[in-house]
């Protein structure tokens, strides 16, 4: 405080503050208590208390098997990192992709680590440069794909900026394959009215883990299509935390996964409306099969006081397709704006649906395939949306051949060894 | 009657005919408060040719029957058997049923999302046949079906029942009893929810069906209306889990003018099941 203020001036300046009264949360919701003001964020993994199955942000997460991902590591190097339009030619023109210096680059700039791992991650790119930046700077006519090669189990850190520039239009795929333990931080900053599809894949081999931190800022009248598609490797987790850089932006969020025995995937879609008449949509859906397969999913929407007219709506579900698997489902909203046009939530978690089947029965087909047809429906209908043909057919494909796992030994082995 | 001497020498020119026997059939459900006997001793004999009109009261059975019939799980059967020419159909599962010549057209067809009409209609006309169609002949004879029923093209994409309206549900209903060729189909209130000209869609479709593949029809409805399209050889009355009362065609008039309530257990009326 620079001027001394006397006493009785200062109090008089408290009773004209609004107060929060918690008897009457509503009354005023810009007082209400914020996760904003609560959150951590920081570059220094000092800053954030040691994960634990008692803290919110680690509670589903199998810490145990994470342990190395908290302390401060140098990178393996092992994970390939490169880009190159859909038809395999070298990216040129708008596109421009490339190892960069943490000074040359916007990285860090579109949002601070948010937990400990990725303040860690975020040390151990920068400590070793493994920065690259993408930068669109205008419209291209195919997909843009990035490549995360992973070359081995070793510790390795990644750090990807992208920006996409004003008025650009852009397909981006970020496709995770190998085998790999890798800690990466994503920042993506869309340019005022873009429209840019960005998908993130993960196909990891079996025994990868994969931790992420994705800050996304949406720009001003811009339109941001977001797709996680998790569908294999032994724990995938996966933090989103958008928000907008000015009023009219649309977020589009969609989430798939497929858990099988032995895997974990969580995925944390963390909402901030910030500016006025933004829409915000969260759909995250999987599937969990076999014993021991294991997801969560933890959604928030906080939408801030300086957000009027936002319409925001997240929905999870989960399809547990045999005994023994474990899906958590945590939606959560916070809404600290009363002049708003929606914001709503849903959750389920459900087995087969015994009317489906019947019905494809009653017709003929017996019940593993009927099974086959609904599981393949069930991803056939999100994947459908993702809006990328090439990326829609790869995905199928791999879901085709997952199914087909199932049919004969002889079959799941091949497709074990490759 | 002119009708039925109609329908029988129809009979006489197809080689083979079938026969469906449902004796004593016994069923239920599992509820929180026990076990809920529904069908209380079911007797019926439908042959190829025949076409049976099953009416009674809401709560009766109906539906229960049908279901019963095609093997949904959530029905237990606790005595009775249901013949297929002669085998069993009781122990088999219900894709097995279909495969040996059963067709149910559901009251409220399911939505399965993701799976397109076309895939769906091909996988299950290559199970019940036992061998994949031909792609051309099959979407020949698709596309044929489909404008014969007036449906739009697109609907062979669209995923199964998803966002169909009433009358298209119904309507993809009758594509399959047509793709499929059953020897026995039971239509669960298929009128329910059509407007005239859908109504009249659908019944020409199972008309056009029956003479066609000469299957045994049993036509379950709570309403005279769809008699007048589709004619019955039999009127049936169900009520309270049993037949109480068969007929001709006369009868379904006659239950026009006086209604179900003489067949319910005293003391309760339709309205009051309602």
């Amino acid at each position: 405080m620079g001027k001394m203020v006397s006493e009785d001036e200062e109090a008089a300046v408290r009773a004209r503050m609004p107060h929060y009264d918690s008897a009457d949360p509503y009354k005023l919701p810009a007082l209400m208590p914020s996760s904003a003001d609560r959150s951590i964020r920081s570059f220094d993994p000092d800053d954030f208390p040691a994960p634990g199955h008692r803290s919110d942000e680690w509670r589903y997460a199998p810490i145990d098997r994470l342990d190395d991902f908290f302390h401060p590591f140098t990178p393996s190097g092992l994970t390939e990192v490169s880009a190159a339009f859909e038809d395999g030619t070298p990216v040129a023109g708008p596109v421009r992709f490339g190892r960069a210096d943490a000074g040359s680059c916007p990285a860090g700039s579109v949002g601070k680590p948010v937990d400990k791992a990725s303040a860690v991650q975020w040390q151990a790119s920068a400590g070793a440069g493994r920065i690259w930046w993408l930068d669109v700077t205008g419209s291209c006519d195919q997909p843009v794909i990035v490549r995360l090669a992973g070359h081995g189990d070793g510790l390795d850190a990644v750090h990807l900026v992208v920006t996409v520039a004003d008025d650009a239009r852009a397909d981006i795929v970020i496709d995770h394959t190998g085998q790999a333990s890798l800690a990466e931080g994503i920042e993506i900053r869309t340019g005022a009215r873009s429209h840019v599809n960005l998908s993130s894949i993960q196909e990891w081999q079996k025994g990868s883990r994969h931790l992420g931190s994705q800050r996304i800022e949406v720009g001003r009248g811009a339109e941001l299509q977001h797709n996680v598609i998790s569908l294999s490797g032994s724990v995938v987790r996966l933090r989103m935390d958008p928000d907008f850089a000015g009023p009219d932006g649309f977020l589009n969020m969609l989430g798939i996964y497929f858990a099988d025995p032995g895997s974990y995937m969580e995925h944390r879609t963390m909402v901030v409306h910030n500016h006025p008449s933004c829409r915000s949509r969260v759909i995250y859906k999987g599937a969990l099969d076999g014993t021991g397969a294991r997801s969560a999913w933890v959604g928030n929407a906080l939408i801030l006081p300086t957000a009027p007219k936002t319409d925001s709506y997240e929905l999870n579900r989960n399809l547990v397709l045999s005994p023994g698997a474990v899906a958590n489902s945590e939606p959560q909203l916070e809404i600290e704006n009363g002049a708003i046009v929606g914001a709503g939530h849903a959750s389920s978690v459900g087995r087969f649906d015994d009317e489906q089947l019947f019905y494809l029965e009653s017709r003929g087909i017996g019940v593993d395939q009927a099974r086959k047809l609904v599981v393949r429906g069930f991803f056939a209908d999100l994947i459908g949306q993702i809006g990328v043909p090439g990326v829609e057919k790869q995905l199928m494909d791999t879901i085709d051949r997952r199914l087909a796992r199932g049919e004969s030994s002889d079959m799941a082995r091949i497709l074990e060894e490759d | 009657m002119a009708e039925m001497s109609e329908k029988t020498a129809i009979a006489q020119n197809v080689q083979e005919t079938h026969v469906l026997e449902i004796r004593g059939l016994r069923a239920g459900v599992e509820t929180k408060q026990g076990r809920k006997e529904i069908l209380k001793g079911v007797d019926l004999t439908v042959r190829t040719g025949e076409i049976h009109a099953i009416m009674g009261p809401n709560g009766s059975g109906k539906s229960t029957l049908a279901y019963t019939l095609t093997g949904h799980p959530k029905y237990e059967v606790e005595s009775g058997t249901v013949l297929l020419d002669g085998t069993d159909i009781l122990a088999l599962k219900p894709y097995e049923r279909a495969r040996l010549g059963l067709f149910l057209s559901m009251q409220a067809p399911v939505e399965v999302p993701g799976v397109s009409m076309t895939n769906f209609l091909r996988t299950a006309v290559t199970e019940v046949q036992g061998s994949a169609p031909s792609l051309r002949e099959w979407v020949g004879e698709l596309d044929e079906a489909m404008r014969r029923l007036r449906m739009d093209p697109r609907f062979a994409n669209r995923s199964v029942n998803e966002g169909f309206s009433g009358g298209e549900k119904k309507r993809s209903e009758i594509l399959q009893l047509e793709l499929l060729k059953p020897k026995f189909a039971l239509f669960d209130e298929i009128d329910s929810g059509l407007d005239i000209d859908a109504l009249r869609i659908v019944a020409e479709g199972i008309n056009r069906a029956e003479k066609a593949d000469h299957f045994g029809a049993m036509l379950i409805t709570h309403y005279t209306r769809i008699l007048r399209y589709v004619k019955p050889d039999f009127v049936h009355v169900f009520a309270d889990g049993r037949f109480v009362r068969t007929g001709g065609p006369e009868l379904a008039d006659e239950l026009e003018q006086t209604g179900y309530d003489r067949y319910l257990p005293q003391g309760k009326s339709e309205s009051a099941l309602a």
